[in-house]
């Protein structure tokens, strides 16, 4: 019963918000979100609220709880309340379009945040995909410049995994034209699981008697399906890996040397970034007008105008950033790190 | 609880219609459940990996005329399990394991359906390989049928079927969904291999034609939509591994080649991780609703308009968030990211003349973006075609990998029981133990010839102005089928009027009868009322 209490806790807040909506000077800016309860998503909020009150705008919310019905409706009540423009996170992708086509019929902006849109109207705010993959592949090579590459991408149902995967390609690409770099295995990870990652990896170990000297995987779950495929032969720490998201276990692993890099997306450049371009937008500026715009062709073929914000590669030099940003404690980052060898750890 | 009902209010206030204004109570009866798998004799785990992550059925059937219901379960990667039905009349739940003939691997959905109409129950078995039909003997043992029949199991990987008995056929018309290419595992997105549609040549099946395209169906149902007399093939679909699917309905008529309804015809594109469907009429005007599993959000189509010379278009609205029936994530515990459901099942778990809705919930295996602890849903409706959640109150909440389900009532005692099938861990049994429930009857149509269970027909029972109509089917659900008595709530009703509408458009006369029995209804006869032995 705890959470239907909060629902309705969500709900009074949001009656809340409209009242003061109604006497604020500035714009309104509905944010709609897929699921508000996941932790990660109270980051991003704080940031966005922050940048929307400092353009003298009103923040008003409202959570989906997953549901994309919901979500519907949600766009609906915060265009109601006055909305001037609208941040959606969606929960699905091909079921939100309705709530973009209410929007835009409206004459109010919407920019997707995080999640693609697949609309020409609606706005699309995210981090660079393939720079993150352009970013695990440099490090990768910056410690292992040739020999034996595993490729460990992520779900195949998921667009990302494939940008991921071009990016990571572009860097590596002249290396493995001129033959010194060479892929010796590659599979899509069914779900991002990282058991699915660790079969995977133990299947391209058992094809090249082990003989792989570095492995680019797309995110820090599928990473740590591979470094425990490498533990168990008696690789890890010797065969370099990548990885993304910031995973605090990732992060330790860094630290300990197991894994190379984690690429981090900080959640409040992100929030920050909507709070600042959908006020723009309220505010009657055009798309095109965005800071670092950029034309970005859809997989459903769509042209959406769209900022991609860059990412960074947390290795084991620069692991005070992420303690720093309070992302995570030096103690989690830390533990088990044998003094002396990493700065941050003492 | 009084909190939550207040912010419910604006949702039902989206109701088009209030549809049960002869309901007698506003308050919902939560019917009791107890748990009854360890002392049931019920112990078939649906095992298996990858090949198994879908499907897991169960069929309940009657196979030694005793008028209680027996069931097979599905055993993926082990054998299926059959359970002859030792229960007494208001018992506890009891089934003996004994060898039928049914015992097959890689079994994955069970279908009971009486192909060469001799009146006693044969099954189809869904199974990755080759699908096999079983000719039912008497008391409850099988032998296979595909020779002798002309039944090309063919060798894919089944997880749908729909059953019809089409126009001037001897024999009946089977539809199979088939997922993905289970050769592709490393790769097995685009994969989906065709559905196939087996029907009648003379007593034999024809060799099967495929449906294309295919898109990965984990449900599929023959209904009459549009009441039109013809069932048309619905056919939900896994967006999960198609490429530019979606859901689907095929026009299937008699000498003519299937055709889809398209979006001319109205037909909406729809993407969803179709895993189950379950119709009903739930808003009283003759045409079914259909509730669509998924994951996330799961659907609730009803006609977007019935136009006054009663000539539906195919299109479909989504009514479940306005219904309260979107049961989107768990409704117990912290976790809150989405659920997954499967099978799903409208019954009148509680006798009050509003039909509920069961559906089974369960992770894919370990898929982290989506629920692990997901427990089942129990909606009850309310008088005002609302629903509400009551699967934890109710008992019957497991947070076990739920597959394919079945409702029946095991011990005859007018009320409903439930079996659901888990991957990984034993099915569960749960015998509802109400006793505030209202009162009911249930019936058994049954005519001569062909289609001796009358599939393609409708029951429909009258209490005052208004008609509860359901329709017999063979198909939808998650994997699994049933073959018995209809149930019917009557709430406070001492008596009820009911008559059959048989496959070929007949209606038979409407039968006056007190509440609280079972009623044989022999096309061209009176309702008979049937009494268990014990």
């Amino acid at each position: 019963m705890t959470k239907f209490t909060t629902a309705i806790l969500a709900g009074v807040a949001m009656s809340f918000a409209l009242s003061t909506a109604a006497v604020a000077d500035g714009k309104v800016i509905g944010v709609s979100w897929s699921n508000f309860q996941e932790e990660r998503w109270k980051t991003d909020e704080a940031a966005m609220k922050a940048a929307i009150e400092a353009a003298g705008n009103t923040y008003i919310s409202a959570d989906a709880q997953s549901s994309a019905s919901k979500q519907l409706t949600d766009v609906e009540s915060l265009i109601a309340q006055g909305a001037n423009a609208l941040v959606i996170l969606s929960q699905d992708a091909s079921a939100v379009g309705p709530a973009v086509e209410r929007a835009v019929n409206e004459g109010i902006p919407v920019v997707g945040y995080d999640r693609l849109i697949e609309s020409e109207d609606a706005f699309y705010l995210t981090f660079d995909n393939k720079e993150v993959g352009r970013m695990q592949a440099r490090a990768v090579f910056e410690v292992q410049p040739e020999g034996n590459y595993a490729f460990i991408k992520g779900s195949s149902a998921d667009p990302n995994a494939d940008f991921l995967f071009s990016g990571q390609m572009e860097v590596l690409k002249e290396a493995m034209d001129a033959g010194k770099i060479k892929n010796v295995g590659e599979a899509y990870t069914d779900g991002w699981l990282p058991a699915n990652a660790q079969k995977n990896m133990e299947q391209i170990l058992t094809t090249n008697n082990n003989d792989v000297d570095a492995v680019v995987a797309s995110n820090d779950g599928t990473a740590g399906g591979v470094v425990a495929a490498l533990e168990a032969q008696g690789l890890a720490g010797s065969v370099p890996v990548s990885g993304q998201d910031g995973d605090h276990a990732a992060l330790n692993r860094v630290a300990l040397g197991t894994q190379t890099v984690s690429v981090w997306k900080d959640a409040r450049e992100l929030g920050k970034a909507a709070g600042e371009i959908a006020s723009a937008l309220a505010d009657g500026a055009s798309m095109d007008e965005i800071d670092g715009v950029v034309d970005f062709t859809t997989p459903g073929g769509n042209t959406t105008k769209s900022v991609f914000l860059a990412p960074v590669p947390i290795t084991r030099d620069n692991l005070d950033v992420v303690i720093d940003a309070g992302w995570v404690s030096k103690d989690v980052v830390c533990q088990g790190v044998p003094a002396g060898t990493v700065d941050v750890c003492g | 609880m009084t909190l939550l009902r207040q912010t419910l209010l604006p949702a039902l206030a989206l109701l088009a219609t209030t549809t049960a204004a002869n309901a007698q109570d506003m308050a919902v009866a939560i019917p009791e459940f107890i748990e009854e798998t360890a002392t049931s004799g019920i112990s078939t785990v649906y095992e298996g990996e990858w090949e198994f992550m879908v499907g897991g059925g169960v069929a309940v059937f009657d196979c030694d005329s005793d008028g209680y219901a027996d069931m097979l379960l599905s055993g993926g990667s082990s054998p299926a399990g059959f359970y002859r039905n030792a229960s007494e009349r208001g018992g506890a739940l009891r089934f003996e394991k004994q060898q039928s003939g049914l015992e097959l691997d890689n079994v994955a959905g069970t279908y009971p359906l009486d192909i060469d109409s001799d009146g006693t129950a044969d099954l189809v078995l869904l199974r990755v390989g080759e699908n096999v039909v079983m000719r039912g003997l008497g008391e409850c043992r099988f032998e296979r049928a595909n020779e002798a029949w002309g039944f090309d199991g063919g060798d894919a990987w089944s997880t749908a079927l729909a059953a019809t008995f089409e126009d001037g056929a001897s024999w009946p018309t089977i539809a199979v969904g088939n997922y993905i290419d289970r050769r592709e595992e490393g790769f097995p997105w685009g994969s989906c291999t065709d559905n196939w549609l087996h029907r009648s040549a003379g007593s034999t099946f024809a060799p099967p034609v495929a449906l294309t395209p295919s898109y990965c169906a984990l449900s599929m149902l023959f209904t009459d939509w549009n009441r039109s007399g013809t069932p048309s093939l619905r056919v939900s679909n896994d967006r999960e591994y198609y490429k530019g699917g979606g859901e689907q309905m095929w026009r299937v008529e008699a000498g003519r080649e299937p055709s889809l309804y398209s979006k001319e015809d109205g037909w909406r594109h729809l993407r969803i991780w179709g895993m189950g469907i379950a119709g009903y009429d739930l808003n009283f005007d003759g045409y079914q609703e259909y509730f669509l599993t998924s994951m996330a959000d799961n659907k609730l189509q009803s006609l977007a308009e019935v136009p006054a010379d009663g000539v539906p278009r195919p299109a479909y609205a989504d009514v479940a968030y306005a219904r309260g029936v979107t049961a989107h994530r768990p409704y117990i515990g912290d976790n809150v990211k989405p659920s997954t459901a499967w099978h799903a099942q409208f019954e009148d778990i509680n006798n009050d003349g509003l039909a509920d809705l069961f559906v089974a919930k369960g992770n894919v295996a370990e898929m982290p973006d989506f629920a692990i602890e997901d427990p089942n849903n129990l909606l009850l409706q309310r008088a005002d075609g609302s629903f509400e959640e009551v699967g934890h109150e109710a008992g019957v909440g497991s947070t076990a990998i739920g597959r394919g389900a079945a409702i029946a009532d095991f011990n005859l005692d007018g009320l409903l029981d439930l079996v659901v099938v888990n991957r990984w861990r034993p099915a569960q049994l749960w015998r509802n133990v109400s006793t505030d429930a209202a009162n009911w009857i249930a019936v058994r149509p049954g005519q001569t010839g062909i289609n001796r269970d009358a599939i393609g027909g409708w029951v429909e029972v009258r209490r005052g102005e208004q008609i509860m109509r359901r329709e017999i089917t063979v198909g939808g659900g998650h994997a699994s089928g049933q073959l018995g008595w209809l149930h019917f709530g009557l709430g406070s009703s001492e008596a009820a009027e009911f008559r059959v509408v048989w496959p070929d458009g007949e209606a038979g006369d409407w039968q006056s009868v007190p509440a609280n029995a079972f009623y044989a209804m022999e096309r061209g006869k009176q309702a008979r009322e049937w009494r268990p032995e014990r």
